[in-house]
C-alpha cells in the first residue's frame, strides 16, 4: 500500500478559516516538536534549514493529538472547525 | 435569536444520544447539539460494540433495531514480530447465540441511528453546530453559544458529551486545564474494502459471524497495539499508540501503520483489499485516575468527555460506558427537573448512580491497568520471547532438544531478565 495515498481517501469540507492557529515563534523555540511525528494527518512540518514550522489545517483529522503532545501550548487557537466543516468520515 | 430548552446535550455520540433519548422519553424538551453534518460523521473507533445494558433496559428490542455489523464469534490475540506471529484464538458457540457479546459497527451509521432514535422520542437534533462556550446569566449556567452563529441555546442544565477533549468540561472547570500525554492514546485506522465471500473464506466465518484480532508487538517498540476487525464487506485495520511513547519515538502513526500492513502475516490477511478510508481519534486511557469532576452547577459530564474508557490490554471498552453514563446523566436531569434544583448538589445523584454502576466499579477494579501497560517490554521483548520460544518448540531439524522449561527460562533471561519477568507477572496479576 502506498502510504502517501492514504490521506487522499478521507473526505473533507475545508473551511477557509483555520480552526487551529499556532504562534510559530513558540515552535521555533521548542526542544521537542512531538507534533511533527505524532500528528496522524501529517499537518506539521518542521524545516531544520529554515528553522520554521509549517502547519496546514486542510487535512486535519480533528483528533487532538497535537493539542495533547504540545507541552509549550503553542496554540493561539485550538477549537473544532465550525459546524459542517472539517473531516467527514463515511464508514469507519 | 435564542431558543430555550429544558436540557442541552453537547455531542450526539453514544453518551449524548443516550442521554437525549432517555430525557426525551421522559417528556423533557431536549436539544441535542452536534458539530458534524450528521451524528457520527466525526467519530471513529477501532473496536467492538459490547452490550449496552442501560439502553437495553429502556429499549427491549434495541439489538433488533440498531445499525450493526457482524457479531463477533471469534477473538484472537496475536504476539507479533517483524516476520513471525503467535496467536491465541477463542471461538465459542456461546458467542454465536443471542444476545451476542459484541458487534463490529460503523460509527457514522450507528451513532446516526442512535441520535435518530432520540429524535423519534422527541429530542431536537441540531447538526452543524460547534459549541463555542457556556453562557452564564445572573451567575448561573444558562446555556451554550455556537461558533459562527448569533443567538444562544438556553437551558438550566447542560450535559457535556462533547468527546475526549471536552472543552465544555474545561470551561466549566471540571477537568484539568491540560492533558497528560501519558494518559492519552491515539488510534489510526485504515478501512479496507474486501468482498464479503473473501472475508468469510479467509477468516472462517459464515452467516453474520465476525472476527476480532488484537495484536501486540507490531508497533516498533512504541507502547501500543494493533487490531483487525471484520465488517460485512470490509476490514478495519489499525494501530493505537500511547501518546507519551509515540511523541518521544520520533516515529509517525502512518509509517507504523504501513509497516504493520506490510508485516508478512498481516499482509496476507488484507491482500486483495482496497484502501477506502483513513481515520484517527484520541482515546482517554488514563482509567479511574483520569476521570474529571462529573458534576458541577448546571452541568454533568458523560462518555469520553469524562474519560470513561476501560483499557486493560485485553478488552477496550468505551461506547458501553459512554451510553451507560449518558443514561444515568439523563436520569439525574429528569430528577433535577422534578425537584427544580440544578445546582451541583441537585445533580449529584448522577455521581451516586455512576458509582453504583459497572462503569465506575470496573474502572476502579482496573485502576492499576494503565500503569501496568506503561511497560515497554510488553510491546517488544515479550512478543519476541513468545514467538521465538514457540518457533523452537515446533522446529524439528535433527538438533538435540533442550528441556523446554529450562529453555524458556534461558530465553526469558536473555530477552527480558528474570527479575523483570517476575515483576511484570506480579504487576499484571495485581492489575487484572
Amino acid at each position: 500500500m502506498n502510504i502517501d495515498e492514504i490521506f487522499d481517501h478521507t473526505s473533507f469540507t475545508i473551511d477557509r478559516e483555520a480552526h487551529i492557529v499556532l504562534d510559530y515563534a513558540v515552535c521555533t523555540g521548542c526542544d521537542n516538536r512531538g507534533c511533527v511525528n505524532s500528528c496522524p494527518a501529517k499537518c506539521y512540518t518542521w524545516s531544520g534549514e529554515e528553522q520554521k514550522m509549517t502547519f496546514v489545517h486542510d487535512g486535519c483529522l480533528e483528533c487532538g493529538t497535537c493539542y495533547v503532545v504540545c507541552h509549550r501550548n503553542a496554540f493561539t487557537r485550538w477549537r473544532y472547525p465550525r459546524g459542517g466543516f472539517g473531516v467527514a468520515y463515511r464508514m469507519t | 435569536m435564542s431558543k430555550t430548552y429544558q436540557a442541552i446535550v453537547v455531542g450526539a455520540g453514544p453518551a449524548g444520544s443516550s442521554a437525549a433519548l432517555i430525557m426525551a422519553r421522559a417528556g423533557l424538551d431536549v436539544a441535542l447539539v452536534e458539530r458534524g453534518t450528521f451524528p457520527g460523521e466525526k467519530n471513529m473507533f477501532g473496536g467492538v460494540l459490547h452490550r449496552l445494558p442501560a439502553l437495553e433496559e429502556i429499549f427491549p428490542d434495541f439489538w433488533d433495531r440498531a445499525a450493526l455489523g457482524r457479531h463477533i464469534i471469534k477473538k484472537s490475540v496475536t504476539f507479533m514480530t517483524g516476520d513471525s506471529s503467535f496467536s491465541t484464538v477463542i471461538e465459542s458457540g456461546n458467542f454465536d447465540k443471542t444476545p451476542y457479546n459484541g458487534y463490529s459497527i460503523f460509527r457514522p451509521r450507528f451513532d446516526n441511528w442512535l441520535a435518530q432514535e432520540a429524535v423519534k422520542a422527541g429530542a431536537t437534533l441540531i447538526t452543524r453546530a460547534t459549541v463555542d462556550d457556556l453562557v452564564y446569566k445572573d451567575g448561573k449556567l444558562a446555556g451554550v453559544s455556537i461558533v459562527g452563529r448569533t443567538g444562544e441555546l438556553l437551558a438550566p442544565v447542560v450535559i457535556a458529551a462533547d468527546g475526549v477533549l471536552s472543552f465544555i468540561a474545561k470551561k466549566a472547570g471540571l477537568r484539568q486545564p491540560t492533558f497528560n500525554p501519558a494518559q492519552m492514546a491515539v488510534g489510526v485506522k485504515a478501512l479496507i474494502d474486501m468482498p464479503r465471500e473473501m472475508i468469510d473464506d479467509r477468516f472462517g466465518l459464515v452467516r453474520e459471524q465476525g472476527f476480532a484480532n488484537e495484536f501486540v508487538g507490531c508497533t516498533a517498540g512504541v507502547r501500543g497495539g494493533g487490531f483487525l476487525y471484520t465488517n460485512y464487506d470490509s476490514l478495519s485495520v489499525g494501530l493505537v499508540f500511547h501518546l507519551a511513547s509515540l511523541r518521544v519515538s520520533g516515529k509517525t502513526p502512518y509509517d507504523l501503520l504501513n509497516a504493520f500492513m506490510e508485516q508478512p502475516q498481516l499482509a496476507k490477511m488484507i491482500s486483495g483489499g482496497r484502501l477506502q478510508e483513513y481515520s484517527a481519534h484520541l482515546i482517554p486511557e488514563g482509567g479511574y485516575e483520569m476521570i474529571p469532576e462529573l458534576v458541577g452547577d448546571g452541568i454533568l459530564v458523560a462518555g469520553d468527555a469524562a474519560a470513561l474508557c476501560n483499557a486493560t490490554g485485553l478488552n477496550l471498552e468505551g461506547i458501553n460506558l459512554a451510553s451507560q453514563s449518558g443514561v444515568l446523566a439523563g436520569k439525574a436531569v429528569i430528577e433535577a427537573h422534578q425537584n427544580r434544583n440544578f445546582s451541583k448538589q441537585g445533580l449529584s445523584v448522577y455521581k451516586k448512580l455512576m458509582e453504583e454502576s459497572y462503569v465506575i466499579k470496573d474502572l476502579k477494579l482496573y485502576r492499576k491497568a494503565p500503569h501496568m501497560l506503561h511497560n515497554d517490554r510488553i510491546y517488544n521483548e515479550y512478543p519476541e520471547l513468545m514467538c521465538s520460544f514457540m518457533e523452537y518448540i515446533y522446529r524439528i531439524d535433527g538438533a538435540p532438544k533442550e528441556n523446554l522449561s529450562k529453555l524458556f527460562l534461558k530465553s526469558a533471561k536473555e530477552k527480558v531478565g528474570l527479575g523483570n519477568l517476575l515483576a511484570d507477572g506480579f504487576s499484571a496479576w495485581r492489575a487484572l
